[in-house]
């Protein structure tokens, strides 16, 4: 395609008050912008209209606007052009330094030229585009499954449902009653999940397997071979996007021993205790006698480190479920909750405060420090209750109340045949969950989605809820992928990585470092690309000692080219800095302090990546020798509650960083000089402190040696 | 470490707190917004959470053997702050009313004031024997329309008004009150026995105590000024009626005993025979002065309390028990003030059976003290004495008046 530039700079929102706006066209133009024009406001009708006419009849087919951050008025400048950039003068330059200042100036020529540069190395998207199965395959038949089945089949997908037992229903088919999923969130209520389960055998869209395990999955979103084994024999299905849903097991009571489980018959567990409510009368299994006082042992295993470390939500509604229903039954019966802390999080507040209206429901605060059967009885002590600093408890039966572990715990289910593993990666306590206030049912596999408590712990009407969401989320997976566009964070990118593979040395950095496990290896370990399953971070670019990974529109070259394209001055006293960061973050945190009219040092440069790992050492080495005094990187947080868009790769770029920097002392340049940060999004009013500090620093060290050489 | 104590809840009386007018007690969820917001608990153990914890469980033996509800003027400060709507104020209120219910002597008396069914057999009481005793006293008469039970005849006297020929002083008034009055000091006495004992029992022995006379000296002070109920800030107007019923009463006792003195001593000679009904001035003066005053201080202090009941009906649903006892406070005071504007109006026909009606209620407040909402002039000032003698009442004004 040949290239013929328009390059855009808007004067408005302040931009033509603190900059010289004819000066930056006549930059534009030297710099290789062949048609150049300035106006107040190119969001408006006006200004769009002078945008639209170029491309229109002066064949402007490469777009670079130099107006606000990419971030705002993206409905204004959806330009149909193969090629568009936006050059952020406006939160980045004239809200954030001094006006008519020279500085300043030289700022705002830095990104347009940079801007420019970046047009030029890009080349537009080929998107990969095959012909896909739009099967939604869901995994584990009970109310999760059961509800993404019939959510997904409801929005016009075809769906195969597979379950492991010979029926649909899991564990809540078991239950005698289940919380309240509705207002007044007060009253009992009958599982649903029988009644779905005949819908979901009713729907012609809905093919349902029982008694079925998964060999194997292998392939990619849209492209899916799942080898599903039942008595009948194996079959390989092609599938399009993946819900799992196989939910979670009760926390393994025989490890409970210091709670009496295994001491006596009249200690069982909540699920024991569901199972004998729905078989009769509630009794004590040791003498089938009637349980007049039954005492719930909360936090069973729970929020302790050495059994599961984490609250599982739903244990203490379930156990005031039980007390209540216990009640209904034997209006003389006695119950006991002695619980760590109440939490019935969302609407269980009321059925908690339902509860608790129960005159015959005793609940106290209290740790258990021993269970032990005595006279037919069993006897709980406990401290610290309310009742006063020790006490003890007489009870006919004691219920364990255990929390949930995820299946993904036991064995990988999916069985993917993927180079990272066949399983799914986990985030925390074994949950194949990503970061959640992010990427809400997302797993690290791109295409397969986690809901119900699998992926959390939480109670019935919240895996209802998780079900539609993983089902939309696949749904829209399949629809993206058809067109050769990346899902979630970068929705509708048909950029892809290429890989010049005659120059590959099989280190398999790539493969290895793939937060999306992306990419498989041939036996000698040479990267075999799965362009649906990519996510389009540019982790692989960064991983390559090689150079030979890029796309069209993001490559070495092309953030190299825009550090060469940076002016240093001159005078020794004007120190130039680069500024690597996040899109995703940084450039948002960067565009509210902007908002809020902070201002930092204008001697820095920002090149936006799609994401911290991706950075190419090789830019260290460009920015040093081209004489810039430093290079400072802003990524997302990393480790246990990372905000990584791309799950680790500020963690690797931190990782690949760490080496840089011995080599920087090797060259008898200060490690110092390359500083790499966190920084969530809202933490923006710190970021003239990061850079002026990071400046200062640098200073300490002198000018860059091989500035002018 | 001390053993541990073996909690056994006690459903039966969860329920019968919770028919004693608390049944918000089991919204509480244990914030201690309440302990926090009250401005007489000491900062040891503080009340009404643990009060409501124990009612929660109905750990019976503990809530009444518990000087902390005593120490409670029931100001709803609690109440009002509450953000579970537990009302505390309202649930120590229930607890002191089965308190003194579980500490009755009889304990059949305990039972009477128990539930609100049992009304009609609390007044029979008095009403049979005042009627008998009336009876006892006097010959039936024909046209007379009290008690006419005999054919027709009936007991109210003829001529000028005075009560004193239907009810004689002695063997009427005397007789009656006296006995009954005699009763209920030795019930009171022996139920607040075993009060003051488990009480005790339950600060250990290292702790000093102050001593029962100077600990009683120091409540007397602050009975006299009312200074623990000032502190209420949310029933601010409780103060008033409660000084106002408080002195009416002891303006009605002081009255009463004036003419016992003066009674007894015409009989022994010492005083000239006083006649009745007593003229407002000579030796009649005082203790028409003092009855007159304490009737009216009964009659507004009552109407207060129940006015300030009334505007808060809402968060605060008294138990029927509560409305009755308000009703006699106020009943005692209005029946005596209408006999003697009755008497002085010269209708006999109502003057009469109004004095009847007035003992009726006289003898409600003296001879059931210790069972009605009027238990609290016995317990609570043991419970005070007791946390003053154990250094418990912190809530001293000097102690909180930062």
């Amino acid at each position: 395609m040949e290239k013929k530039i328009g390059v855009y700079i808007c004067s408005g929102c302040g931009i033509g008050e603190s900059l010289n706006v004819e000066k930056l066209a006549a930059v534009a133009q030297r710099k290789g912008g062949q048609v150049v024009k300035t106006h107040p406001c190119f969001c408006g009708e006006e200004g769009n209209a002078l945008l639209a006419n170029d491309v229109a009849s002066e064949g402007v087919n490469t777009v670079v606007i130099a107006a606000c951050s990419a971030r705002a008025m993206t409905d204004a400048f959806r330009i149909d052009v193969p090629i568009l950039e936006r050059v952020n003068l406006r939160e980045h330059v004239a809200w954030s330094h001094e006006p008519n200042d020279e500085h300043t100036q030289q700022l705002a020529e830095d990104y347009l030229i940079m801007g420019i540069v970046r047009v030029q190395k890009t080349s537009p998207p080929e998107p990969n585009i095959q012909d896909i199965s739009k099967v939604v395959l869901v995994v584990g038949g009970g109310l999760t499954g059961i509800s993404a089945a019939l959510d997904a089949a409801e929005a016009g997908s075809e769906v195969i449902l597979i379950e492991k037992s010979p029926r649909l229903g899991g564990w809540l088919a078991g239950a005698w009653k289940d919380l309240p999923s509705t207002a007044p969130y007060r009253d009992l209520e009958t599982p649903q999940v029988a009644e779905k389960a005949r819908l979901v055998q009713a729907n012609a869209k809905i093919r349902v397997i029982t008694g079925a395990s998964i060999e194997k999955i292998a392939g990619a979103p849209g492209l899916f071979d799942a080898t599903v084994k039942t008595e009948a024999g194996e079959e390989t299905i092609r599938v399009g996007a993946i819900v799992l849903a196989t939910g979670s097991r009760p926390y393994d009571a025989t490890k409970l021993a210091h709670l009496g489980f295994g001491s006596s018959p009249d200690v069982i567990t909540a699920a024991d205790l569901e199972a004998m409510a729905v078989k009769g009368e509630i009794h004590r299994p040791s003498d089938r006698k009637k349980a007049k006082s039954v005492l719930f042992i909360q936090c069973a295993g729970s929020r302790d480190e050495a059994h599961l470390p984490y609250c599982s939500a739903t244990c203490c509604a379930t156990s005031l479920k039980q007390a209540m229903y216990i009640r209904e039954r034997n209006p003389e019966a006695e119950v006991t909750i002695v619980y760590r802390d109440m939490r019935t999080p969302g609407q269980g507040e009321f059925f908690y405060q339902r509860a608790q209206e129960d005159p015959g429901i005793f609940l106290t605060k209290g740790v258990v420090t021993g269970v032990t059967a005595a006279g037919g009885k069993i006897q709980v002590a406990a401290k610290d209750t309310l009742l006063g600093p020790d006490v003890k408890f007489e009870a006919d039966l004691v219920v364990l109340a255990t929390g949930m572990v995820p299946t993904t715990v036991d064995e990988p289910i999916l069985n993917l045949a993927y180079r990272q593993g066949p399983a799914l990666p986990t985030l925390k306590y074994g949950f194949p969950d990503s970061h959640f206030i992010c990427f809400p049912y997302e797993t690290q596999r791109t295409g397969i989605y986690a809901a119900g408590t699998v992926r959390a712990p939480m109670d019935s009407a919240a895996v209802v809820q998780d079900a539609a969401g993983a089902a939309l989320k696949a749904i829209q997976c399949l629809h993206l992928t058809a067109q050769g566009k990346a899902v979630h964070p970068r929705v509708g990118d048909d950029s892809f990585p290429d890989f010049f593979l005659n120059r590959c040395t099989q280190c398999k950095r790539c493969t290895e470092e793939c937060p999306f496990g992306t990419l498989d290896e041939d036996e000698k370990g040479t990267p075999k690309p799965n362009p649906t399953r990519c996510r389009r971070c540019g982790v692989c670019m960064g991983a390559c000692p090689e150079r030979i990974i890029s796309f069209k529109n993001y490559s070495i070259d092309m953030i190299a080219s825009m550090i060469k394209a940076v002016d240093v001055s001159d005078d020794e006293d004007v120190p130039t800095f680069l500024g690597l960061i996040c899109e995703n973050d940084a450039y948002p945190a960067l565009d509210m302090a902007g908002l809020a009219r902070i201002k930092y040092s204008p001697h820095i440069r920002f090149i936006p990546l799609r994401c911290l790992g991706g950075t190419n050492l090789v830019w260290m080495a460009e920015a040093m020798s081209k004489g810039l005094e430093g290079v400072l990187l802003i990524g997302c947080k990393h480790g246990e509650n990372y905000q990584c868009h791309f799950v680790k790769g500020s963690e690797l770029c931190s990782i690949r960083l760490s080496k840089v920097q011995e080599t920087l002392n090797r060259l008898q340049l200060e490690s110092g000089r390359i500083r790499m940060v966190q920084l969530a999004i809202n933490e923006f009013d710190q970021l003239p402190g990061i850079v002026d500090q990071f400046i200062e620093d640098v200073k300490e060290f002198g000018p860059n040696p091989f500035r002018g050489m | 470490m001390s053993e541990a104590q073996l909690i056994k809840p006690d459903l039966g009386y969860v329920k019968e707190v919770i028919a004693a007018g608390g049944e918000s007690l089991k919204k509480c969820y244990q914030c201690a917004t309440c302990s926090v917001v009250c401005d007489v608990t000491g900062d040891a153990q503080p009340f009404p959470r643990k009060e409501m914890v124990w009612a929660q469980w109905g750990l019976k033996s503990r809530l009444i053997n518990d000087a902390d509800v005593w120490l409670c003027h029931q100001c709803a400060d609690c109440t009002a702050k509450c953000p579970r709507d537990a009302k505390p104020g309202e649930v120590l209120g229930a607890i002191r009313r089965t308190a003194y219910r579980a500490h009755a002597v009889p304990a059949f008396m305990g039972t009477l004031f128990s539930d609100i069914k049992f009304l009609p057999v609390v007044f029979a009481i008095p009403i049979v024997i005042l009627a008998a005793v009336i009876m006892l006293n006097n010959q039936p008469q024909a046209g007379s329309h009290l008690f006419p039970i005999f054919g027709g005849q009936g007991f109210m006297p003829e001529g000028p008004i005075v009560f004193s020929k239907m009810m004689p002083i002695t063997t009427g008034v005397d007789l009656t009150f006296l006995t009954v009055a005699l009763l209920a000091v030795l019930s009171a006495f022996a139920s607040l026995k075993g009060f003051w004992g488990r009480l005790e029992a339950q600060v250990p022995a290292s702790v000093p105590r102050k001593g029962f006379v100077p600990s009683m000296m120091e409540f007397v002070g602050e009975l006299i000024s009312h200074a623990s109920f000032k502190k209420c800030t949310v029933n601010a107007g409780r103060t008033l009626a409660h000084l106002l019923v408080f002195y009416g009463f002891v303006g009605a006792f002081i009255a009463t005993n004036i003419v016992l003195v003066y009674e007894w001593g015409t009989k022994f000679g010492i005083f000239h025979e006083l006649e009745t009904p007593l003229a407002f001035s000579g030796a009649g003066l005082l203790p028409k002065f003092f009855g007159n005053i304490g009737g009216l201080a009964i009659v507004f202090g009552a109407l207060l309390m129940i006015a300030n009941r009334m505007s808060k009906s809402e968060d605060s649903p008294a138990s029927g028990y509560d409305w009755v006892f308000l009703g006699a406070i106020f009943l005692v005071g209005a029946t005596g003030m209408l006999t003697e504007i009755l008497r002085l109006m010269d209708n006999a026909a109502l003057a009469y059976p109004m004095y009847f009606v007035h003992l009726v209620f006289v003898f409600y407040v003296i001879a059931f003290l210790p069972f009605s909402k009027l238990a609290h002039l016995l317990y609570r000032p043991i419970a005070i004495i007791h946390a003053k003698n154990v250094g418990r009442d912190t809530a001293a004004p000097t102690a909180k008046a930062a």
